[in-house]
């Protein structure tokens, strides 16, 4: 059960690469987070109950409720609903997301160690590379934003990796989430939506040398 | 007593937020500052030393050394700052003084942090306190940047939090102490180590300024009023720098001590040659200030890498350097007001305006440029003694051309400042006051004085801090 959750998450960060609508990636964003509510229910059943109910309310609430909510207001306040016309083809970002599916399948055999579960590893890898990937091939804002909450998601999951062992980390994680993820995207509901409005990131090129 | 003194920022802060006054504001800001310097106070004269306060705090010297440097700056920023907004309404100043407060407590606990995710936490809280700086215009400039730094710190102190659950795999019993995982590292796996390291070093590169991530800190000063980028290059790059010199001081007696010193010289160098290229390019004096901050901590880091002298070195540099550029930063405040902008084509002639700003200015960027008798020359040579020990000529070339690059940018575009006649009246009908230059001398005149005299009780000080 677990390693058909960590797999359909792959599908999304696959899925990710491939899509060109804001709105889809709100969804990929909250079925993200519902399945990494079934991950940390799996993963960490034998944690402290207090932490476990922390960590599920925690998940349940920002990744797969607050989070998509947001960026679906950000679609209808913005009314841009689609990335820009001169990002990385389709096909060509099929490609560089395979290329980083297949680097962090390699990183993560030859760091293979018993410390570690590599599954979480390997995908939590991917997840990052997902996330940066998104951030440097695309042009507008809000893909930006989506990609931190894939590098994000890929954080978190990987705290779960170790975190049987120190659910103290994992609160740290959720922390982040919590504190950057709520300040960026309030900044973004708030004021980028409704100062620049062509969310390109060229519009964000004022202040340079 | 930590916990204390967060609680007392936490509190100051909320009433801060409900006062009806900027004076009222104010008033409770002074407050804060007030506790600071008595908690200063308390841990100097009251031998605390390697005391714990609330489980994750240690008073060690490391922290205790920045702590007092921060409470300088600290100070004489707020008090700048009281002349410096003079047209912001009550929302404005709340949100500023709240957010230097509020700075203030977050990096105090980093530099106390005896934990490693604990000062991860704090580090992370700065990014919070220093958004409400950089967005202090409320133009589309200071959104740029502040959505810029929210973005890029964001995601550097996520792969930092990367790098510290890998460092977990070599925590004893889940203990993320730095006494703790300093047992740890000896036998941990390696590549776990080497990896940890890098992450945390790119991610907190975000706060100390140092390449890669080094971007963030120079817009960021740019956008924030000039009293608050003084504590920013100073009190949140130290944070930033007490922060990677904790995880060194980890790794350096593992097996990948002279991995992560290798890391740490190439990051060093890569952050001179971007401060001398772009200190060049740029044409805003705050950001010409910025890059030298990223020059500066590139040497920092060198001597950090280098090993022996240099780690002493990396200390009295990083002391230094927070007096001179904050006394730099306070002068510099003066010459936005009078000419509105600090653009570098644009203005000049400063010497006629304020004698005492620009001559201040001037020997501010001669201490800065490490001439004698500033501080910086006495940290450069032995740098540069330490490496031509070790044999390594290659980074003694790269590193003294930089510098001189760095030296004929930064002191031509000050010249520049001080004795190009400006043409046309371009300054506006702002009167500087002498108080706020003499303050600036004061910061770098005791940078000097660090220099000449290289005080006993400091060096040994610092000589004790180095010792691990």
């Amino acid at each position: 059960m677990l390693l058909a959750l960590i797999i359909f998450y792959v599908v999304t960060l696959v899925y990710s690469a491939i899509t060109e609508r804001f709105r889809h990636y709100a969804m990929l964003i909250g079925l993200q987070g519902w399945l990494l509510l079934g991950v940390a229910l799996l993963r960490l059943h034998g944690i402290d109950w207090l932490e476990l109910s922390f960590v599920l309310v925690e998940t349940l609430v920002f990744k797969a409720v607050v989070m998509p909510a947001m960026l679906f207001a950000i679609i209808r306040r913005t009314g841009i609903n689609r990335v820009h016309a001169r990002s990385v083809a389709v096909f060509n970002q099929l490609i560089l997301s395979f290329a980083a599916l297949l680097c962090s399948v390699i990183v993560t055999y030859y760091m293979a160690d018993s410390r570690i579960d590599m599954v979480f590893f390997g995908v939590a890898l991917y997840a990052l590379l997902s996330g940066m990937l998104l951030i440097v091939s695309h042009k507008r804002i809000f893909s930006h934003l989506v990609g931190f909450l894939v590098i994000e998601n890929g954080v978190f999951l990987f705290s779960m990796a170790i975190g049987v062992e120190m659910p103290f980390l994992i609160n740290i994680a959720i922390l982040l989430d919590i504190l950057m993820s709520v300040l960026m995207l309030g900044l973004f509901v708030g004021k980028i939506g409704s100062r620049l409005h062509d969310l390109n990131a060229d519009t964000l090129t004022t202040i340079k040398d | 007593m930590m916990l204390l003194y967060l609680l007392t920022a936490l509190f100051l802060a909320a009433c801060a937020g409900f006062a009806r006054s900027c004076r009222a504001v104010r008033s409770v800001v002074s407050v804060f500052f007030g506790v600071q310097l008595l908690f200063a106070l308390w841990l100097v004269a009251g031998g605390r030393t390697d005391a714990t306060s609330s489980v994750f705090f240690t008073f060690d010297r490391l922290g205790m050394l920045f702590f007092v440097l921060m409470t300088v700056v600290s100070s004489t920023a707020f008090f700048q700052s009281s002349r410096y907004l003079d047209a912001e309404n009550l929302h404005e100043h709340k949100v500023y003084k709240i957010s230097l407060m509020l700075l203030c407590a977050s990096a105090s606990a980093v530099y106390f942090a005896n934990n490693v995710a604990v000062t991860w936490i704090f580090l992370e809280a700065t990014t919070l306190c220093t958004a409400g700086l950089v967005y202090h215009r409320r133009d589309e400039r200071s959104l740029e940047a502040t959505w810029k730094y929210i973005f890029v710190c964001s995601t550097g102190i996520a792969v930092a939090y990367l790098g510290i659950l890998l460092l977990g795999t070599v925590a004893v019993g889940g203990d993320m102490s730095y006494r703790s995982l300093s047992e740890g590292v000896l036998t941990g796996n390696p590549l776990y180590l080497k990896i940890a390291f890098l992450f945390i070093l790119v991610g907190y590169s975000c706060k100390m300024e140092l390449f890669p991530l080094y971007t963030i800190g120079v817009d960021a000063n740019f956008a924030a009023p000039t009293p608050a980028s003084a504590v920013i290059s100073t009190v949140l790059v130290n944070a930033g720098f007490v922060s990677v010199f904790r995880v060194y001081r980890l790794v350096a007696p593992s097996p990948v001590g002279e991995w992560a010193s290798q890391v740490l010289v190439i990051a060093g160098v890569l952050s001179v040659l971007v401060g001398a290229v772009f200190l060049r390019r740029t044409n805003n004096y705050k950001r010409l200030l910025s890059y030298s901050t990223v020059e500066n901590m590139g040497i920092v880091a060198i001597g950090l890498g280098i090993g022996g002298a240099g780690v002493f070195a990396a200390l009295f540099h990083a002391t230094a350097h927070t007096f001179i550029k904050s006394g730099l930063f306070f002068c510099m405040a003066q010459v936005g007001k009078t000419y509105g902008n600090y653009r570098i084509n644009r203005i000049g002639d400063y010497i006629r305006i304020n004698r005492v700003g620009a001559a201040t200015i001037l020997l501010g960027s001669v201490s800065l440029l490490a001439f004698p008798p500033s501080a910086l020359f006495i940290s450069e040579v032995m740098i540069f003694k330490q490496i031509v020990l070790d044999g390594k000529w290659w980074l003694l070339a790269v590193t003294v051309l930089s510098l001189c690059f760095v030296m004929y940018s930064l002191f031509s575009r000050v010249l520049q400042l001080c004795f190009r006649p400006s043409g046309k009246s371009c300054e506006s009908a702002f009167k500087a006051s002498p108080v706020f230059a003499w303050t600036g001398f004061a910061l770098i005149a005791v940078s000097s004085l660090i220099g000449v005299l290289q005080p006993e009780a400091l060096v040994s000080f610092i000589r004790e801090i180095v010792t691990f």
